[in-house]
């Protein structure tokens, strides 16, 4: 397989799991209104247990380090598994954070748990294999099923990924087209006036927190059973505000706009960034890249707040009211 | 537990605390008159920080004149950020929401910014105070004398201006109501920009304490240390000043008395601890609610 | 004292709430018959925003009862309060900006398919039915209001009054048991306010539907309301027909005497 061929597949496998990420981030951010700034803990999380849960019992000196678990599950479980320990997390984190009605508390929560499940992470090596990080997870479904070298296996991982990631976009788009889309929608702008129609304000949050946390984890658990391997220098703080950037970019409320973003941002600006060399200290080139996107986040809100693709309005069609008789089955939202 | 390493975490811990006075003094004022949390906060110590590198490295001043000069500068930086950043947006009206994104986008542009120019190595002050003095049982360096000294000073003068000045009474009737204070003619806009002055002074002088503090910094020391300020604020309750140093206060000496028990690398887990509990059982911070300041 | 009673719909009994020492509900009693439109009026400060805040969740009570339907719902939260059947609408009208007139509506219903993430997901043909249906309601109460026309605009670029109105709309829509109406009329055109007023005497005179309106128009509460109860600083001053309260010096004294 050729290089580009080989290049352009991991581009895509990176993009379809950059769009998870921003579609949970829109959940959280763009539908509901709930400032998360540590997103990445979440993947980082969903990660380091599918991680650990697909790899084999750790041994005592051996190569791989020190880690939790080592229960050899094969593939669709370690993710499942990565997706409930992010929503565990978000749960302990929501109810910190989301019991009052203010959303810089919740905010500055994610800020301080970031922090620390980073510093924890590192110290405690028993955790995870400390600074030096996980390596050698295995590879969904190579050595039962495919034997395929490291670069023939790009294709099948592909279409795990492309698997995964509609049906995540199935969930995104659902919740967002119901009920409790409307719902969350209506939290995002005046929460006091969803609690005058009836609406738990703390329960509507609580559960669209712990929703995106799983498409964070799911997304993570995709990332490490990629590469292999995860350390606390992959999730930094810069990459919760990549994702960040790609869904204000993309469009927040918008489904459709966070695959653009995905693509935009993480795909377009970090890729065609990374080829470029500048002579100066070794991280120069990683900071003006921090730089470019703290500063596209602002420009952004400042300049074109609803996005590329702003959120649809939904239009209904009338000709599907039913005279108080249950005949039709499609008389959901139509895009306008 | 001996009693001897409880009153050594208390010096060290009263040290602690007077960084975190200065830094969540100039969080909290900043937030009671504008009320909304400056994400980007933790980049003013770390310009400070910088700043006093550049002026007691490259022009060889003095540590102390570095501070204040470097306090100034941050003044003037937190000001232009006030100016060229937010006001575009609360002229117009942006909810807070949208505050808070675009202060945690600057944060990660600062940052970055100083990480470009200085490169991610760990700096040091050139600072020629070392001896060592017998205050009251406990060690204490000259430069950690200093450094209670300064905050000690800065929290009188902080409360001289609230108590006595023009420009404090108005800042604490807009902290109270900014519409009625509007409407009874204080000149909102202007005492907006005076206090980002003052929250920058304050967060440049305790981004340079904290690095002297600390003896070696990188760009990432006001972000790590950001947290640990919301932790003294919060239990302070936000937007109260005199809140916040006690908050300081408690914070500080918890974090470097438990210092001496567990694994010092765990301190900021104290802070994150404190926090937590806050959150949960008494967010409008320890101080019975009254009006604000 | 004001016993809870199966005519009432709503029993207040000496409700206090303080902020900061200053008493601004001091041991406020009434009740509000099932059934009628009843008016709370006062001059400014007398406490008629905290009573509506209290009433609905909005913020705790210090002592005091609060009995809606024979239920005892003394701060409970306002999604509670909603649930029990007391919506309120808002002084200042506050639509949902980026959902639209229809979306603002069919938010309101209590129980709805696809409220919870499970449901959305799993049973979207029981969505779709049970939006059909209730699109034709809400279709009924805009063409009442006359927003049909507006209907797929966003909330966010109504005017000042059609914002009212909406607010209102959204409220029946709840299906709710006692309506309470916070200056529904303020900052709204005569013409609308005019509008407004039918619309509430025809709700409650159609369908039934108890208002407890609290309203600084004098001529508009004296035209919509059987039972008008006065507060002043933070008590109730008198209460009954407006006509015998513009005989009542008290009453007069708090408005002229300021």
């Amino acid at each position: 397989m050729g290089a580009i061929i080989y290049y352009l597949l991991t581009l895509a496998i990176f993009f379809a799991i950059y769009s998870i990420y921003a579609w949970g981030l829109n959940i959280h951010f763009g539908l509901t209104g709930i400032l998360d700034f540590t997103y990445i803990t979440f993947v980082a999380i969903g990660a380091y247990f599918a991680g650990v849960a697909a790899m084999g019992h750790a041994q005592p000196m051996g190569m791989g380090g020190e880690y939790i678990l080592g229960w050899n599950l094969p593939f669709p479980v370690s993710p499942v598994l990565g997706g409930i320990a992010a929503a565990i997390l978000a749960a302990l984190v929501g109810f910190v954070g989301l019991r009052r009605l203010r959303s810089d508390y919740l905010a500055i929560t994610t800020v301080a748990v970031g922090q620390i499940v980073w510093l924890v992470v590192g110290n405690q090596t028993s955790l995870f294999n400390g600074w030096d990080g996980i390596s050698g997870v295995p590879q969904p479904f190579n050595s039962s099923l495919f034997h395929l070298s490291y670069n023939q296996y790009q294709i099948p991982f592909l279409v795990i990924c492309l698997i995964v990631a509609f049906i995540a976009w199935r969930v995104a788009e659902s919740l967002t087209e119901s009920p409790y889309g409307r719902i969350l929608r209506a939290i995002r702008e005046d929460e006091a006036v969803a609690a005058a129609l009836g609406k738990d304000i703390f329960r509507y949050r609580m559960s669209a927190f712990i929703i995106g946390a799983i498409f964070a984890g799911v997304g993570g658990a995709l990332t490490v059973e990629y590469i292999g391997a995860f350390n606390p220098s992959g999730w930094g703080v810069l990459e919760t505000f990549i994702v960040w950037a790609a869904m204000l970019v993309g469009g927040q409320g918008n489904n459709r706009g966070m695959i653009l973003g995905a693509f935009l941002v993480p795909v377009l600006f970090t890729e065609a960034t990374r080829f470029i060399t500048i002579p100066g200290h070794p991280l120069l080139m990683e900071s003006i890249r921090g730089m470019a996107i703290g500063l596209l986040m602002v420009l952004v809100v400042r300049y074109r707040p609803q996005g590329v693709i702003p959120e649809r309005k939904r239009v209904y069609r009338l000709n599907l009211i039913s005279q108080e008789t249950e005949d039709s089955a499609h008389g959901h939202a139509v895009e306008g | 537990m001996s009693l001897s390493m409880v009153w050594l975490g208390v010096g060290f811990g009263l040290i602690t605390a007077s960084v975190l006075a200065l830094s969540s003094v100039g969080l909290t004022l900043q937030f009671g008159v504008t009320n909304f949390v400056n994400f980007a906060y933790g980049e003013f110590l770390t310009i400070g920080a910088y700043l006093a590198f550049v002026l007691n490295m490259g022009l060889h001043l003095n540590i102390w004149v570095s501070m204040f000069a470097a306090g100034i500068l941050t003044a003037v930086v937190a000001w232009l950020f006030n100016i060229i950043v937010i006001e575009p947006f609360t002229r117009r009206k942006a909810p807070m929401i949208i505050l808070l994104v675009v202060t945690i986008g600057m944060d990660l542009f600062l940052m970055n910014g100083v990480q470009a120019l200085f490169g991610p190595e760990f700096k040091q002050y050139n600072d020629p105070s070392g001896s060592i003095l017998h205050v009251g049982g406990l060690l204490f360096t000259v430069q950690q004398l200093w450094i209670i000294g300064i905050a000690a000073a800065a929290m009188v003068a902080v409360h001289t201006l609230l108590k006595y000045s023009k420009l404090g009474k108005a800042m604490r009737a807009m902290s109270d109501s900014s519409e009625l204070a509007l409407i009874s003619g204080i000149p909102t806009r202007r005492i907006t920009q005076y206090v980002w002055l003052l929250s920058g002074f304050l967060g440049g002088l305790s981004g340079v304490v904290l690095a002297i503090n600390v003896n070696n910094f990188t760009p990432a020391l006001g972000s790590e240390f950001l947290f640990v300020i919301f932790a003294a604020v919060i239990m302070g309750g936000i937007g109260r000043p005199y809140g916040a140093m006690l908050g300081a206060l408690i914070i500080g000496v918890a974090m470097e008395v438990s210092a001496m028990f567990f694994d010092s690398s765990y301190k900021t887990v104290v802070a994150f601890a404190i926090l937590v509990l806050m959150l949960l059982f008494r967010p409008q911070g320890i101080l019975p609610s009254r009006g604000r300041v | 004292m004001a016993t809870p009673s199966k005519d009432n719909i709503l029993t207040v009994n000496e409700l206090k709430k303080s902020f900061g020492g200053v008493h601004a509900v001091d041991g406020v009693s009434f009740e509000v018959p099932r059934g009628s439109i009843t008016g709370l009026i006062g001059p400014n400060g007398a406490g008629k925003s905290t009573v509506v805040n209290s009433l609905s969740g909005f913020h705790p009570v210090d002592s005091g009862q609060v009995t809606l339907d024979g239920t005892n719902v003394t701060n409970w939260p306002s999604h509670k309060i909603a649930q029990q059947g007391l919506i309120r609408t808002f002084q200042i009208a506050r639509e949902l900006q980026r959902l639209t007139v229809f979306e603002n509506l069919l938010l309101a219903p209590q129980v709805q398919p696809g409220a919870t993430a499970l449901e959305a997901i799993f049973s979207r043909r029981k969505i779709a039915a049970w939006e059909s249906k209730t699109l034709g309601r809400a279709v009924a109460l805009l063409k009442r209001f006359n927003l049909f026309e507006m209907r797929d605009e966003y909330a966010g670029n109504l005017s000042g009054g059609q914002k009212k109105l909406l607010d209102l709309a959204r409220a029946l829509m709840a299906a709710p048991r006692l309506v309470l109406l916070d200056e529904p009329m303020a900052g709204v055109n005569p013409t609308l306010a005019g509008d407004l007023q039918a619309h509430i005497r025809d709700l409650n005179r159609e369908q039934g539907i108890t208002f407890l309106l609290i309203e600084h128009n004098l001529g508009i509460v004296e035209a919509l309301c059987n039972r008008v109860i006065v507060m002043a600083e933070g008590r109730i001053l008198a209460e009954g027909s407006m006509s015998a309260l513009r005989e009542n010096k008290d009453v007069v004294n708090a408005y002229l005497g300021g």
